[in-house]
């Protein structure tokens, strides 16, 4: 009988429970309750642990304390989507209450459990039941329960509290009618119970494949140094160089370009500027990241250190903070210091263009389907360099990783205004005075996003029942800010049903952003047919150009 | 026996010459420049040829008196009157109150210039203040020092119609025009006193008139001692659009019921930097 773990075990079970999430979170993104294309939760929750458990990985022999260090600020940096902010609370609130502990027993599982589901329901202004939290509470009740018991073997403690935890996953539906009408349980839920699940094995001795690949995204150096002071050089040579553009150098090439660092390499920072990129790679191949840079432009101030050769830990870890601080000091010679900077998480190039016409300082490419982190916030963050910067989500979903970095950063006044949709977002910034203070302005703008309506219309993934209407794989539906408004098979129609019960008497513009998969014309004849029908209104057409959404409309 | 005391404004308090010669006020037309030739404001110069000329792109300029028919018309008022309290358009805006100061030193005091900052309906609000003052006996002198005195006692928002001609004058970059009339923003511009500053953007006519509204509210409040009809004068100054403005003038009686409500056009010197379609509500507090 097993009646302690010490980090070592524990920092397998981290591991374990991190691989089981990942193998199944296809099968979680099938579980979101709105058949839109944007399967979140499993792979947000996944790319969260991930950053933590690489990070775990990297460390040989940990004790507790510095297991417990990786595992919090690894899943905080790394956290996107709801439930991915809320998971790395749990972990957040769990080893905050173990870190002093050598080793782990029942009493001490139960103290952490609750620590965690405190700690996260701190985190999230209206807590849901029926979601994540809920089953986290289940498994902190049935922890206690058991330690109150005396029980003292741990293999029958986390067997109870896993199969109380699966009962209550399985109850999420009579607690949230959305997921009861859509045949579902929580997917955060499960999202958890894999981690859980995952961990048991783990403790059980179960042979498990430990290997942490390298997460897809693209980690700051400065975080890494922090983060991973045992670190593994992977890639060998730090490649530093500027492309003077000769080519069109969009957005959509950026990512293509970075895209490419990507699988050669990483720590890739690519910073655009009017006519000149300044670019950054870990890779063990630095000659094709120039003959890559080289179809943009000419390149200057190229440097390549090998730092493989740089072998003793500290010396290496002082180039690493003063080539973090060099690329801080020269992201803020890219941007002037401001008072007060804005950033904005938008996809699309009508509509980035539009919020940087609005005086967005900063564009975090990001949106329905690929919710940026915690980091990809703090590093925009720093990239700005304003004292006071506002935050526009533009996404329910990415409003929580916003908070959670707004908390993290000490030295700068962040301000998330929680903007659900891109119009939120747009009414948001162009209701900014700059004459007014910061506080003024926050609680302007918070005030102003209530005022406008918006609808957008994207394709049904799967089929569905909501809100009463039945939904066919491939359909399309409109969204609005409380449900779903139309359905159908074509999509000016489902548009134009939108519209309407978008309206009242009091609303006077009408915004149209159509999407990248719609040409002008179909969007031309659309405005034409909301103009007949609402003559007292003005239309208002633009290019948003995004992906997912044919048509994002806003009404105010 | 009190001294015989004239008011004089200029043609930027949008009073015309014939309200003036009825409420015993002489008005200074103001000069323009269109297409290189001069026009004087209400004299040979009527507001629908000015918004002609300004929407047919012809090259408007305003410009100052000149000193000469300055002193001309004070020289010939002087001849009927003891003194003169002269109240010229905002110095913020045009350099016409300085230069009308340094004339009046060869005047020995009988010629007060009031530096109080007021334009378009509250310039003329201070141009009726001013006869009322007199009426109760008070020299130019005094009227100037109490009209200074009460200058911040008022409070303009306009609303824009078009960035147009705020591009044209350089007070936005074309990036922000480009970008402002992509998207219909309406600005809500404020005169404190001093000079044009911007105050807001609205996206519709409906929200750009409620945060002039709740804007006025507050200064009235907050600055002047209270939103009462018989603290406040409130004003408004349209541009062009009648329909418009009755609209917005009965919106207004509704949420101050009660108040004295005036509509004036917009003085043209405003006009111009701002384009036709501009709306605006003002005001003063009342002398007591």
């Amino acid at each position: 009988m097993t009646n302690t773990i010490d980090a070592k075990i524990l920092a397998k079970m981290f591991l374990a429970g991190a691989k089981n999430l990942e193998s199944q979170k296809e099968w979680i993104n099938d579980l979101n309750v709105f058949p839109v294309p944007d399967g979140d939760t499993g792979t947000n929750m996944t790319l969260t642990i991930m950053s933590a458990a690489k990070d775990v990985a990297a460390m040989e022999n940990p004790d507790m304390i510095s297991l417990c260090k990786a595992i919090s600020s690894g899943s905080l940096r790394g956290a996107r989507g709801n439930s991915g902010v809320i998971l790395s609370q749990l972990f957040r609130g769990f080893t905050k209450s173990i870190r002093e502990k050598d080793v782990l027993n029942i009493p001490v599982f139960a103290d952490a459990f609750e620590k965690a589901v405190e700690t996260a329901y701190k985190a999230v202004m209206k807590p849901k039941e029926g979601t994540i939290l809920t089953v986290a509470k289940g498994a902190s009740i049935r922890a206690r329960e058991l330690a109150d018991e005396g029980c003292s073997d741990l293999e029958y403690f986390f067997d109870e509290v896993i199969k109380y935890a699966d009962e209550v996953l399985e109850r999420t539906p009579e607690m949230l009618p959305v997921l009861k009408q859509a045949g579902v349980v929580d997917s955060g839920g499960q999202g958890l119970m894999q981690v859980l699940k995952g961990a048991y094995d783990a403790f059980l001795g179960k042979e498990i494949d430990l290997t942490i690949k390298e997460v897809k995204s693209a980690p700051s150096t400065k975080a890494k140094a922090e983060a991973q002071p045992d670190i593994d050089i992977k890639y060998g040579y730090c490649t530093e160089f500027i492309i003077m553009l000769s080519r069109n150098f969009n957005i959509k090439t950026e990512m293509d370009f970075k895209e490419y660092l990507e699988s050669i390499g990483d720590s890739i920072v690519v910073v655009a500027d009017d006519d000149v990129v300044k670019v950054h790679v870990h890779t063990n191949d630095p000659g094709l990241a120039i003959q890559k840079a080289l179809k943009y432009g000419a390149l200057s101030n190229l440097k390549i250190d090998n730092m493989r050769l740089e072998h003793q830990e500290k010396l290496f870890r002082e180039e690493q903070s003063k080539e973090s601080k060099a690329e801080e000091q020269k992201a803020e010679e890219v941007m002037p210091h401001k008072e007060v900077g804005f950033i904005a998480v938008s996809v699309g190039e009508g509509i980035n263009d539009i919020f940087k016409g609005l005086g967005v300082d900063y564009i975090i490419e990001g949106g329905q389907t690929m919710n940026p982190s915690t980091e990809d916030m703090l590093n925009a963050i720093e990239r700005v360099n304003a004292d006071s910067v506002f935050i526009l989500p533009n996404n329910k979903n990415i409003i929580l990783a916003a908070n959670q970095a707004q908390m993290m950063v000490k030295d700068k006044n962040i301000i998330v205004i929680p903007t659900k949709t891109v119009p939120q977002g747009i009414t948001a910034i162009i209701n900014y005075v700059p004459d007014m203070s910061v506080q003024e302005n926050e609680e302007n703008m918070k005030s102003e996003i209530g005022n406008v309506k918006t609808g957008q219309v994207t394709y049904a993934v799967r089929d569905t029942m909501i809100d009463d209407k039945e939904i066919k794989q491939g359909d399309y539906m409109g969204l609005g800010d409380a449900g779903i408004l139309s359905v159908g098979s074509d999509v000016s129609d489902v548009t134009f049903d939108m519209v309407k019960e978008m309206m009242n008497d009091d609303l006077e513009l009408i915004s149209v952003y159509y999407g990248e998969e719609i040409t002008e014309d179909v969007a031309e004849a659309l405005k034409t047919r909301i103009e007949e029908a609402y003559p007292s209104c003005d239309i208002e057409l633009q290019y948003g150009g995004q992906p997912i959404y044919y048509y994002i409309i806003s009404a105010e | 026996m009190n001294k015989k005391i004239a008011v004089v404004t200029d043609s930027n308090s949008g009073i015309t010459q014939t309200e003036a010669s009825k409420c015993g006020i002489k008005v200074l037309p103001m000069p323009f420049m269109i297409n290189e030739e001069t026009f004087y404001e209400d004299i040979t110069l009527t507001q629908n040829e000015f918004y002609e000329k300004l929407e047919s792109g012809a090259d408007v300029v305003t410009s100052q008196p000149s000193p000469e028919s300055v002193m001309k018309l004070w020289d010939e008022i002087l001849e009927d009157y003891d003194e003169i309290v002269y109240i010229p358009m905002s110095s913020g805006l045009s350099g016409s109150c300085q230069s009308a100061i340094m004339l009046s030193e060869d005047y020995n005091g009988r010629v007060q210039v009031v530096n109080n900052q007021r334009i378009s309906v509250t310039q003329r609000q201070s141009a009726l203040d001013a006869k009322l003052l007199a009426g109760r006996g008070m020299d130019a002198a005094e009227i100037k020092e109490f009209l200074e005195k009460d200058k911040y006692n008022s409070s303009i928002y306009i609303m824009l119609d078009t960035l147009y001609y705020l591009k044209k004058g350089g007070r936005i970059t074309p990036a922000a025009a480009a970008i402002g009339t992509m998207l219909k923003l309406k600005p809500v511009l404020t005169i404190q006193g001093d000079k044009l500053d911007a105050f807001a953007k609205a996206r519709t006519s409906n929200q750009g008139k409620s945060i002039m509204i709740n804007a006025i509210r507050n200064d009235m409040e907050n600055r002047f001692g209270g939103a009462t009809a018989d603290n406040i004068w409130l004003e408004v100054a349209y541009t062009r659009n009648k329909e418009t403005m009755k609209q917005f003038v009965a919106e207004l009686e509704e949420e101050f019921p009660g108040f004295d409500i005036v509509a004036h056009p917009l003085s043209l010197s405003v006009a111009c930097h701002i384009g036709p379609g501009a709306l605006a509500v003002a005001c003063c507090k009342k002398i007591k």
